[in-house]
């Protein structure tokens, strides 16, 4: 129950982060992908279970602000949540070497699938110049992201675990 | 033991059973669109004013951090600001004077303003979507300020965007730099209608595309583009921005130039919208 409360506050605490404070007035600009770094943590820290139901919530929420239909972020979050609880088992608490390559890799098949459906399904080719201008500053301001916070995530899933064992 | 059983539900199920529910929205959104807006509009009411107060928040500091500039910088902007002030000053009153001559020129030919004034409200910007991908943003005035969809939204000194949803307290706007905007405008000096295509691709280089051009139209760089009256969304006479460089087709039917936008994308504040509508939607 506790585990339900804290995650729920802190889906909503990184999405109105990621959509407030790191876009602030500038339209054009990109923000790390907070909600994606939570998902990619608790998959790899709980397990398939809670990084797709995490995944799930958090695509939920993108849908419903930023998509014109109700689906296609859960599905894409909730995916690379189970994915990467499959890492659960090779998980080292204080590594967080293994979470910037995880997270590497997820943002660029995040990104490619929202190229993929958004602009190559309308023409938009050249995928090279939308990897160099949108894709990698994205995906590496997720990644320097990631080492901070990922490390708050960590001791608050450690506090969990302390309390549930209570 | 009830709770030992739902911990031991197989993932492969949980994900199976997620992504048909998944699907199930999918549908429903598709088909049937007014459907799943209360849905919206909950989660709306939920999140909207977190993001608000956090943007409060961000202005608060902003502002007590704007205190600690430096005064010597200030100082010196003050001074060249006021000569520039009465600059202005001497010029505002020569076209003072030269605009009683219009008015009096227009009302012998019994013409009306060239630019009729609209309603306007304004609304500030609270939460933009994170993704380089899309531009859009959240605005806190909604359908209880008269913003319905498709209001134009305008910036300090040209086009910004379109509301494309609009709640009871809150609106979602697209700019018009979006990936997916697309806009029939005009060329203010020769008159002649062109499209302005929003692109992620030209924008990452700081302009749009102005395609369609007449190529008998006689335009030059630094020429106005403004919004035409043939477009049904857009109300005639705004600023879009300035074209920069002109390139014939390789049809040698149309011209291509590049487009300079007016607002500045990159710190939108506070915004104006047009709550007059150019096409009546029922609601």
């Amino acid at each position: 129950m506790r585990r339900i409360f804290v995650l729920t506050i802190l889906i909503l605490v990184c999405f109105v982060l990621q959509t407030t404070v790191f876009s602030y007035h500038d339209i054009t600009g990109t923000a790390p992908n907070l909600l994606l770094i939570l998902t990619m943590s608790f998959g790899i820290m709980r397990g398939r279970k809670e990084g797709m139901l995490a995944g799930f919530f958090c695509g939920f929420l993108c849908d419903v602000f930023f998509s014109s239909l109700l689906g296609p972020y859960m599905l894409l979050y909730m995916f690379i949540g189970y994915i990467n609880g499959f890492f659960h088992r090779n998980y080292l608490m204080e590594d967080v070497m293994l979470p910037v390559i995880i997270i590497f890799v997820d943002e660029f098949i995040f990104n490619f699938v929202i190229y993929v459906v958004c602009f190559l399904l309308r023409n938009r080719l050249g995928f090279s110049q939308y990897f160099l201008k949108t894709v990698a500053p994205q995906t590496l301001y997720s990644v320097l992201i990631t080492v901070v916070i990922y490390r708050i995530f960590v001791s608050i899933n450690r506090y969990l675990k302390k309390k549930a064992q209570e | 033991m009830k709770f030992d059983r739902k911990k031991d539900i197989n993932p492969k199920y949980l994900l199976l059973a997620l992504s048909i529910i998944c699907l199930i929205l999918l549908f429903l959104s598709v088909f049937w669109g007014e459907r799943v807006r209360p849905l919206r509009e909950f989660v709306g009411k939920i999140i909207t004013p977190m993001q608000e107060g956090v943007n409060d928040i961000g202005e608060w500091f902003g502002e007590k951090m704007e205190i600690f500039g430096d005064v010597k910088e200030l100082k010196k902007k003050n001074a060249e600001l006021q000569d520039e002030l009465n600059d202005y000053k001497q010029e505002v009153d020569r076209y003072q004077a030269e605009l009683q001559e219009l008015e009096e020129l227009r009302s012998l030919y019994e013409l009306d303003s060239m630019y009729p004034e609209y309603n306007m409200t304004a609304a500030r910007v609270f939460s933009t979507n994170s993704s380089s991908w899309f531009n859009e943003f959240y605005i806190d005035k909604g359908l209880n300020d008269g913003v319905y969809e498709e209001c134009n939204v305008l910036c300090d000194n040209g086009l910004l965007g379109i509301v494309t949803e609009s709640y009871d307290d809150y609106a979602k706007v697209r700019a018009i730099i979006d990936d997916r905007s697309n806009i029939t405008a005009e060329i203010t000096s020769t008159r002649s209608l062109c499209n302005v295509e929003g692109s992620l691709k030209t924008m990452a280089d700081g302009y749009l595309l102005v395609t369609d051009i007449d190529k008998d139209a006689d335009i030059a760089e630094g020429d106005k583009v403004t919004t035409s009256n043939v477009s049904d969304r857009y109300f005639y006479g705004l600023t879009i921005g300035y074209i920069s460089e002109i390139t014939m087709d390789s049809n040698n039917l149309t011209k291509t130039a590049k487009l300079i936008p007016a607002v500045d994308f990159t710190d939108v504040k506070d915004v104006l919208i047009i709550t007059d509508r150019k096409q009546e939607v029922n609601y």
